[in-house]
C-alpha cells in the first residue's frame, strides 16, 4: 500500500478536496474560506479548483451561515460550513439545537449539515479563541459530534461525517493542526462514527480521552512505564454517539478509570463517561473514576495562567499514579 | 391599476375561500381551547388571512415558504387540509408532525412550506438556503418569508436580510406589521417610522401594502415575484395589519386599544374582499354565501374526525430522533 505522510490539516483538506471531487451536492462555505483558503488554510486551493460556487466566503453571520446551510440541506444539498472558531458558533446556537437537531424529529426531512469548528487552546487564544464546547453539543439531541486526534481520523471521519444525513458537528483542534504528523494510505478510507480506537493498549488503567489530550495521555502513558505502570489510551473519536462499549471493554480490562478533557470540568463530557460507567460498569472498578480536566475558569490568555489551566502530560501522570495506587 | 377583471374569477374565489377556511377553523379552534380539547395554545391570525391568501395565490409551485405564527392562509393556500390543521393541533398521530409538535408548528416542504421553530427569525435564513438551493439546481424558484414586526428586532431578520442581499436570493421578507409584539407596541420596539426604512440599508427595495386588501396584495405580490424571477434578490414588504386576538387564546389582548381594535374591525379582511368581489360583479352575495357553507361544513367534518384519529403511542418516543444513515 502507498503510503505519504499529512498533517492533521492536510487530513481535513484532503477530505474536503475528496467530497467536492465526488458529490457535486457538497459546497463549502464561511468566513474568508474562498480565495483566501480559511483562518487556518484548511480549505486553501479549493476554490480555485472548484469554482466560486463551491467554495465561498459569507458575511460574519453565523447564524445566517448555519441557517441557510439548514436551507440547502432540506434542499438536498450537503453544505459544510466553516466556523472561524468554534468560540463563535455561540452565536448561532438555536440552529443546532432547535432548528437542526429537532428537525427530523418533528417533521421527517433530514438535515445533512456539517459544521467545522477549530477549537481548543494552548497557543495564546485566550478566552474566546480556545475554547472547547463539545460538551454543550453532545447535551443535544439529533446532533452527531466527531472529534478527531489523529490526521488519518481527521481524514477519514469528516467524509463519514458529512455522508452522514444529521447534523454533525465536526470539532478540529487547531494545537493538532500543524502539531502531529502521521503515514497514512494514498487511497482515502472513511473512519466510521460511533467508534473508538484503543491507541496504546495497558492494563493497569486506562485513560479515556479525545482530541488534543490523546497525544498528552499518550505522553503521559510512556512516562508511567518508569513507574512501572501500563497504561492504556483509548481515543473515543467520536463523542456522540459514544462508543459505550469498548468503553466497558476497557474498564474490564483496567478496572481504573482516568477521564481527560481540555474543556471545563462541572457537566463537562467527562461527568458523562463516568456517570455511564459507574452505571454499566460499577462492579467492574477497583477505584474512583479520576478526571483531569480544564478548571472551570474562562480560556486565559497569558501562557503562566494557560499552562495552569489547561491539563497536560505532567497532571495526567500525576493523575495516573494516584489512581493506580489507590 | 389592474383591473379585478384581468385575473380569472377562480383565482379570486380560490384566494377568498382560503381566507374562510382558515377564519373558520381558527374559529372552531378556539372553541376546542375554550373546551379544554386542545392541549397547549391557540395561536391564531384572525384578521391577517388575506396576506397569507393572497401571496400564495400569486406564487408558483416552486416557490418556498416559511410561515409564521399568523400564517393559516400560508398553509392552506399551499394545500394543508383543514383536517391537518385539526390533526396538528389536537396532538394526532395523523397530523403533519405526529404530535412532535403542537399547533403553528407544522409545514409541508413537498408543498413548500417549511416548519417554523418558536424562535423568532429563525425561519428566514433557512428559507434563505432553500432558495439559494433551488436556484442551484436551476429552478426558477423566489421565496415568502413571514414575519411579524416583533421578529424584525431579531438578529436572524439582520443577518438573513443581509445574507440574502450579498448573495442576490430572491426572497420576500414580508413584515406582517399587526401592531404588537405580544403585549408590546410598536412604539417600544423600533425607532424607524417605518419598518421598510431599514430595506436601503441592505441595498434594496422596500414596498408597504394594506395587509388587510387580499386583492390589492395579490396584483403587487404577482408584479414583486415576477420582477424577482427576472433580477433576483430580496426585497421588504410591510403589509399594515392588526391582530384581532391576543397573542394566544389565553391573552386577551387588553393592551389593545378598542378604538384600534375599531379602526380594524371595518377592515376586516374577508368582508373587504367579498365587497369588492361584490362590487365588480366577479361573484354574487348568493355565490359566496355557498362557498362559506361548503367551508364551514369542511370544517365541521374535519374537527370531528381528528378528534376521533389516534393519539401517539408512547413507545414511539425516541423514534426519528436521527435520521437513519
Amino acid at each position: 500500500m502507498r503510503m505519504h505522510e499529512i498533517t492533521y490539516l492536510d487530513g481535513i483538506c484532503q477530505c474536503l478536496r475528496q467530497l467536492l471531487g465526488e458529490d457535486d451536492d457538497v459546497i463549502i462555505y464561511g468566513q474568508d474560506v474562498g480565495a483566501f483558503g480559511g483562518a487556518f488554510k484548511a480549505t486553501l486551493g479549493l476554490q480555485e479548483e472548484f469554482g466560486k460556487d463551491r467554495v465561498f466566503d459569507t458575511p460574519i453571520s453565523e447564524s445566517a451561515m448555519l441557517g441557510t446551510a439548514i436551507g440547502l440541506a432540506t434542499q438536498g444539498f450537503r453544505p459544510i460550513v466553516e466556523m472561524q472558531f468554534l468560540d463563535f458558533m455561540t452565536n448561532a446556537l438555536h440552529h443546532v439545537l432547535n432548528n437542526a437537531g429537532t428537525m427530523h424529529y418533528r417533521t421527517g426531512t433530514a438535515v445533512p449539515i456539517t459544521v467545522r469548528a477549530p477549537c481548543g487552546g494552548g497557543f495564546g487564544g485566550g478566552p474566546f479563541h480556545s475554547e472547547e464546547l463539545e460538551s454543550i453539543f453532545c447535551h443535544m439531541p439529533g446532533i452527531k459530534v466527531l472529534y478527531p486526534a489523529f490526521p488519518s481520523d481527521a481524514r477519514g471521519l469528516l467524509h463519514s461525517g458529512v455522508t452522514d444525513p444529521n447534523p454533525v458537528i465536526y470539532l478540529e483542534n487547531k494545537y493538532l493542526y500543524r502539531h502531529v504528523k502521521e503515514l497514512v494510505p494514498d487511497k482515502f478510507e472513511p473512519i466510521p462514527i460511533g467508534v473508538a480506537r484503543i491507541c496504546r493498549p495497558g492494563k493497569d488503567a486506562v485513560i479515556i480521552t479525545y482530541g488534543a489530550m490523546v497525544h498528552e495521555s499518550l505522553k503521559a502513558a510512556e512516562q508511567a512505564v518508569n513507574h512501572d505502570h501500563d497504561v492504556m489510551v483509548m481515543d473515543l473519536r467520536t463523542l456522540k454517539p459514544y462508543d459505550a462499549d469498548a468503553i466497558i471493554g476497557a474498564v474490564a480490562v483496567t478496572n481504573r478509570v482516568l477521564v481527560v478533557h481540555e474543556g471545563w470540568r462541572s457537566c463537562g463530557f467527562g461527568a458523562e463517561l463516568a456517570a455511564m460507567i459507574v452505571e454499566r460498569g460499577f462492579h467492574l472498578l477497583d477505584a474512583p473514576i479520576y478526571r483531569v480536566t480544564a478548571p472551570d475558569s474562562p480560556v486565559p490568555f497569558a501562557p503562566e495562567l494557560e499552562d495552569a489551566y489547561r491539563p497536560n502530560h505532567n497532571k495526567i501522570l500525576q493523575a495516573l499514579i494516584e489512581l493506580i495506587e489507590y | 391599476m389592474l383591473q379585478i377583471e384581468s385575473v380569472e374569477r377562480s383565482q379570486w374565489l380560490s384566494i377568498l375561500r382560503t381566507m374562510v377556511r382558515a377564519r373558520l377553523t381558527e374559529e372552531r379552534l378556539i372553541r376546542l381551547y375554550h373546551q379544554g380539547k386542545i392541549f397547549g395554545g391557540v395561536y391564531t391570525g384572525i384578521g391577517q388571512e388575506a396576506i397569507g391568501a393572497a401571496t400564495t395565490g400569486a406564487a408558483q409551485a416552486q416557490d418556498l415558504f416559511a410561515p409564521c405564527i399568523r400564517s393559516m392562509t400560508v398553509h392552506l393556500g399551499r394545500g394543508t387540509t383543514v383536517l391537518g390543521v385539526f390533526r396538528q393541533y389536537l396532538g394526532r398521530v395523523t397530523g403533519p408532525t405526529g404530535g412532535r409538535d403542537g399547533n403553528v408548528h407544522y409545514g409541508n416542504l413537498e408543498a413548500g412550506v417549511y416548519t417554523m421553530i418558536s424562535h423568532l427569525g429563525a425561519m428566514l435564513p433557512v428559507i434563505v438556503g432553500g432558495v439559494m438551493a433551488r436556484r442551484r439546481r436551476g429552478q426558477d424558484a423566489v421565496g415568502i418569508a413571514y414575519i411579524g414586526d416583533g421578529g424584525t428586532s431579531t438578529g436572524d431578520f439582520h443577518e438573513a436580510v443581509n445574507f440574502a442581499a450579498v448573495f442576490n436570493v430572491p426572497v420576500v421578507f414580508l413584515i406582517e406589521n399587526n401592531k404588537f409584539a405580544y403585549s408590546t407596541p410598536i412604539s417600544e420596539q423600533f425607532k424607524c417610522e417605518r419598518l421598510i426604512d431599514r430595506a436601503s440599508g441592505y441595498g434594496i427595495e422596500g414596498y408597504e401594502a394594506d395587509g388587510n386588501d387580499a386583492v390589492t396584495l395579490y396584483f403587487l405580490t404577482s408584479e414583486i415575484l415576477e420582477r424577482l424571477r427576472r433580477e433576483p434578490k430580496p426585497l421588504l414588504l410591510e403589509c399594515d395589519t392588526l391582530r384581532m386576538r391576543g397573542h394566544g387564546e389565553h391573552d386577551a389582548a387588553s393592551y389593545i386599544p378598542e378604538s384600534l381594535m375599531d379602526t380594524y374591525k371595518i377592515r376586516d379582511p374577508i368582508e373587504v374582499m367579498k365587497k369588492r368581489l361584490i362590487e365588480t360583479d366577479v361573484a354574487t352575495e348568493a355565490e359566496l354565501d355557498a362557498i362559506a357553507n361548503e367551508c364551514r361544513s369542511e370544517v365541521n367534518t374535519a374537527y370531528q374526525q381528528a378528534l376521533a384519529e389516534p393519539r401517539p403511542d408512547p413507545g414511539t418516543l425516541l423514534d426519528g430522533v436521527y435520521a437513519n444513515a
